[in-house]
């Protein structure tokens, strides 16, 4: 009897081992990205925060129409992120520095290895072999671990939207430009030329030559480059980087690697646990007999042999 | 009920009326024995009953609004704190609390303590009842909740997380489903079910175990991918998913000892003999379980931050509230338990088991809402529409553990109808006047 | 034969005084430019050519070295220490309307130095706009290109503001 039981229970832990998709972790190595992606490098000592680059940006992604126009200094009194409404906003920061404020572009960076594909259960978002990271609004459940998991924050959700709420972020303009190697609205028209379209590899080599040439100029350091596995988005500034809002603080593995290790603890667990605790049973039950348990239940003798 | 069944009414334990004769039908098992009236002055008399119906006249319009009008209406629509109170508190605090199932099914099935077999059927409701709500609570969450069977039939991301959090937890719930249709076959009537399901329980139990682990330890992991945005005592580079699946022990058993207690106050006249006996005695065994859960819990908890070298946070204000979560949701009801186990306090026992609920719930609220972008300067407070869905839904928790409670055989025995013939001479059925009858030979359930 | 001798004559004079002007065909200098290349947004701006030579003199002050003064800067001296006149002086020769297209980063070439050159919005907007701020020109956008009401569309502003009310009350404050 004992036998039978502990086949019957290998047979459904394996049943029930081979119904759960077990998550295998990707090959390790280091990633060094996709050699031909595009880019744009954000050059800040150009920026002077006149927002056209947020009303190109609407017009390109058919958004709606802004509460404040986009000529309207007065959102920079507060420090604002992309949303539902905006891909891109710009901020100033105030740094007491003779160069005056800076002002900073944010959106979507379209990471090398992004979170957020990383933590979509439902691979909504795909990395397009020209660097875009993409969003595919028709399988989206609304959990929004993409938000939780992005490390620059960037992702907004259609909370107002009732029946079809959707994530909303930056798509460096794919549909419309990048599929045809077009450069974005922002890059295309922003008037002090801050942003630079290009291959990733050419934009590195641009922004170092910039540096090398004008050490006064800029802090020499690329944000982006190695910064959460790299960026396809890179930033060039004149001041500190953590004085305009990013963070210094992440590090060079993507956050990808965080979970790894768990990850790839799941398979293991899927296999030695069946045994484990089988084997506790016998352990345990030896000599005693099975039937005992029904007493309890239906209290009725069972009489088995 | 107390008093109905002071009156004399019979409580339905068992498929007979009378015995040998008259069957209870559907109704009558639905109804608790009562005519309709009879349970309508019940329902109406009880106190508990009208706290329910304020909460859900609030409640119930503000999730409906959530449906019609979408999220932003009812939440703060927030794209620095995407998850908010309904997940934090129904989902991430639910679901440790509910591990109960796995660990009394391992307990009675795989180690063979069958002297917990009285409170092993409360264990596995509450594991189920918490995972089922658990999905309920997702369902208001997620923004478009009729997609939620798509990681399983339309689009696959392995690599997330929250792709094993969602096979596990559907996975799961049959297991439990499973588990606990062993009372609801007794219940209905259906011997066949009730054999079938015996035969795969040793599989059925090793099966929960794995999920369990997997995926109580996955929610830990699922904040593996914010490590910037929780606050370092919160957070574990390496052990966030151990944290959070050996806090689920204790949170699991305690939860037992919380629902006992609960039950054994407010439905004394369902239980039997056999529970309210035994349940002195396996609280205290339950606390001994829950005690070795939370040392270890403490310990690792340490041996996080010893890792990663954060002893510095415990100076700032965070720090003392760390310091305080632990204190009262740790190491004060390892105290507790320490000198109740000894001295056979089961009341002080009880009141350590709620301590270490409340520890469990405030953890799972820190990591994810109260520390949770710590680095910000805006702490966003979940408005006060959150709160009321959130309570609303743990009271139609509550209602569902009541109705199951009163009716399938969790805290009684149902009894065939051997036991039925004897033990009739002394229950309250005598009142009626009506001799047993003598048992129909073959009539065994 | 005094009619062929006249022929000769008028043919050489009428030859030199075309001869004459060809060379400097090539060095005519605009006294007013007409850039409309945002014309989708703004109206076209008319550059006063001449008097921005009156105010700079130098014309290198924009033109780098191509219209002949030397090159000054210790980076562009490397290699241009020498370099003269060149036969194009216009910016949008070597600023080129569309930087980014798919043509124009084909054609780049990874080892020239010149490969970050600015496209030639910007290089008029950085060229023109820090003079003007230490000069005391104009600095505001529509101090030089006024907005096209195509362009106050896409600004959102004016007459197309989202909420009329809420323009009214920041003109107020």
């Amino acid at each position: 009897m004992k036998r039978r039981d502990f086949l019957k229970g290998c047979m459904a832990c394996g049943t029930a081992a081979t119904l759960v998709v077990s998550n295998q972790a990707w090959g390790i190595g280091t990633f060094e990205g996709y050699p031909e992606v595009m880019g744009v490098l954000v050059d800040l000592t150009r920026c002077v925060g006149c927002r056209t680059c947020e009303a190109a940006c609407n017009r390109e992604q058919k958004l709606p129409a802004p509460d404040e126009p986009f000529d309207d200094k007065s959102v920079f009194k507060e420090k604002r992120r992309p949303t539902e409404k905006a891909y891109t906003v710009v901020n100033r920061y105030d740094t007491n520095s003779p160069k005056g404020p800076v002002y900073r572009k944010i959106q979507c960076n379209h990471c090398n290895e992004p979170a957020c594909l990383s933590s979509c259960f439902v691979n909504a978002y795909t990395k397009t072999s020209e660097g875009a990271v993409i969003y595919n609004s028709k399988v989206c459940v609304g959990c929004r671990n993409c938000l939780i998991a992005c490390p620059f924050n960037v992702p907004g959700y259609s909370y107002s939207s009732a029946f079809n709420p959707v994530v909303k972020k930056c798509i460096f303009c794919y549909d419309t430009r990048l599929k045809y190697g077009k450069p974005p609205a922002c890059v295309e028209v922003c008037p002090q030329e801050v942003l630079t379209f290009g291959h990733r590899n050419d934009l590195l080599r641009i922004g170092r030559e910039r540096i090398k040439e004008k050490p006064e100029r800029y802090v020499d350091h690329i944000f982006g480059e190695k910064e959460v596995g790299g960026t396809s988005w890179l930033y060039l500034a004149g001041v500190d980087f953590d004085k305009v809002g990013f963070d210094t603080t992440m590090s060079n593995d993507p956050i990808l690697s965080n979970v790894k290790d768990f990850l790839g603890i799941v398979p293991m667990v899927l296999t030695i646990w069946p045994a484990l605790f089988t084997g506790f049973h016998l352990l345990a039950t030896k000599n005693k007999d099975h039937a005992d348990h029904d007493n309890g239940h239906s209290g009725q003798e069972v009489g088995k042999p | 009920m107390k008093r109905y069944k002071d009156e004399g009414v019979r409580v339905v334990d068992s498929h007979y009326k009378v015995p040998g004769r008259v069957k209870w039908a559907l109704m009558d098992k639905l109804l608790l024995g009562l005519s309709p009236k009879q349970y309508i002055i019940q329902a109406v008399r009880n106190p508990y009953n009208w706290v329910l119906a304020a909460i859900f006249a609030v409640g119930l319009p503000i999730i409906a609004m959530r449906f019609i009008l979408g999220l932003g209406s009812v939440t703060h629509s927030s794209c620095d704190y995407p998850w908010g109170l309904i997940l934090d508190f129904g989902l991430f605090s639910m679901v440790p609390l509910s591990s109960s199932g796995f660990q009394l099914g391992t307990t009675v099935e795989i180690f063979g303590r069958h002297d917990f077999e009285p409170i092993e059927r409360l264990a596995l409701l509450n594991g189920l009842l918490g995972y089922f709500f658990a999905v309920v609570y997702l369902l208001v969450d997620l923004g478009q909740p009729w997609r939620l069977p798509y990681p399983m039939v339309v689009a696959y991301g392995p690599v997330a997380v929250l792709f094993l959090v969602g096979w596990h937890v559907a996975t799961y719930l049959s297991v439990q489903v499973c588990e606990v249709s062993v009372a609801f076959f007794e219940w209905i009537g259906f011997p066949l079910g009730k054999q079938g399901v015996r035969k795969i329980t040793l599989g059925l139990t090793v099966a929960g175990i794995i999920l369990s682990t997997l995926h109580q330890g996955a929610l830990g992991a699922l904040y593996n991918y914010a490590p910037g945005k929780v606050h370092p005592l919160w957070y574990s580079s390496a052990f966030q998913w151990l944290h959070f699946f050996v806090s689920s022990i204790p949170g699991g058993l305690c939860m037992v000892i919380v629902v006992s207690t609960i039950a054994r106050k407010t439905m004394a006249w369902r239980c039997d003999d056999r529970f309210l006996d035994n349940l002195d005695n396996l609280t205290i065994s339950l606390a001994k379980g829950a005690s070795m859960g939370l040392i270890t819990y403490l310990v690792i908890k340490l041996m996080g931050i010893a890792h990663d070298n954060k002893w510095e946070y415990l100076a700032t204000g965070y720090g003392t509230w760390y310091l305080l979560e632990m204190g009262v949701g740790v190491l004060l009801p390892l105290i507790l338990f320490a000198h109740g186990i000894r001295n056979k306090m089961v009341g002080l026992v009880r009141f350590s088991a709620f301590l270490t609920v409340f520890g469990v719930v405030l953890n799972r609220l820190n990591t994810g809402f109260i520390t949770f972008n710590w680095k910000m300067a805006e702490r966003e407070v979940p408005t006060w529409q959150e709160f009321m869905m959130a309570i609303t839904l743990f009271c139609v928790y509550i209602a569902v553990w009541r109705f199951i409670l009163y009716r399938l055989p969790i805290l009684f025995t149902w009894k065939s109808a051997d036991a039925y013939a004897t033990a009739s001479e002394t229950s309250a059925g005598i009142k009626h006047g009506k001799n047993p009858e003598p048992v129909l030979a073959g009539e065994k359930w | 034969m005094k009619g062929t001798g006249n022929w000769f004559l008028w043919g050489g004079a009428m030859i030199a005084l075309f001869a004459a002007p060809v060379g400097s065909w090539a060095k005519v200098t605009p006294d007013t430019l007409e850039l409309n290349a945002l014309i989708d947004l703004y109206e076209k701006v008319n550059f006063n050519h001449t008097r921005h030579i009156e105010l700079l003199k130098d014309c290198g002050e924009c033109h780098h070295h191509t219209t002949g003064t030397l090159a000054q800067n210790p980076h562009c001296m490397k290699c241009h220490k020498n370099s003269g006149a060149t036969e194009n002086v216009a910016c949008r020769y070597c600023h080129l309307g569309q930087p980014f297209s798919a043509v124009a980063l084909r054609q780049k070439d990874r080892s020239a130095y010149h490969n970050d050159i600015m496209g030639l919005k910007g290089a008029y907007h950085q060229a023109c706009s820090g003079c003007h701020q230490k000069m005391g020109g104009p600095t505001g956008c529509q101090d030089c290109h006024v907005r096209s009401k195509r362009g106050e569309a896409f600004y959102s502003t004016s007459s197309f503001a989202h909420s009329q009310a809420k323009g009214e009350k920041k003109l107020q404050n």
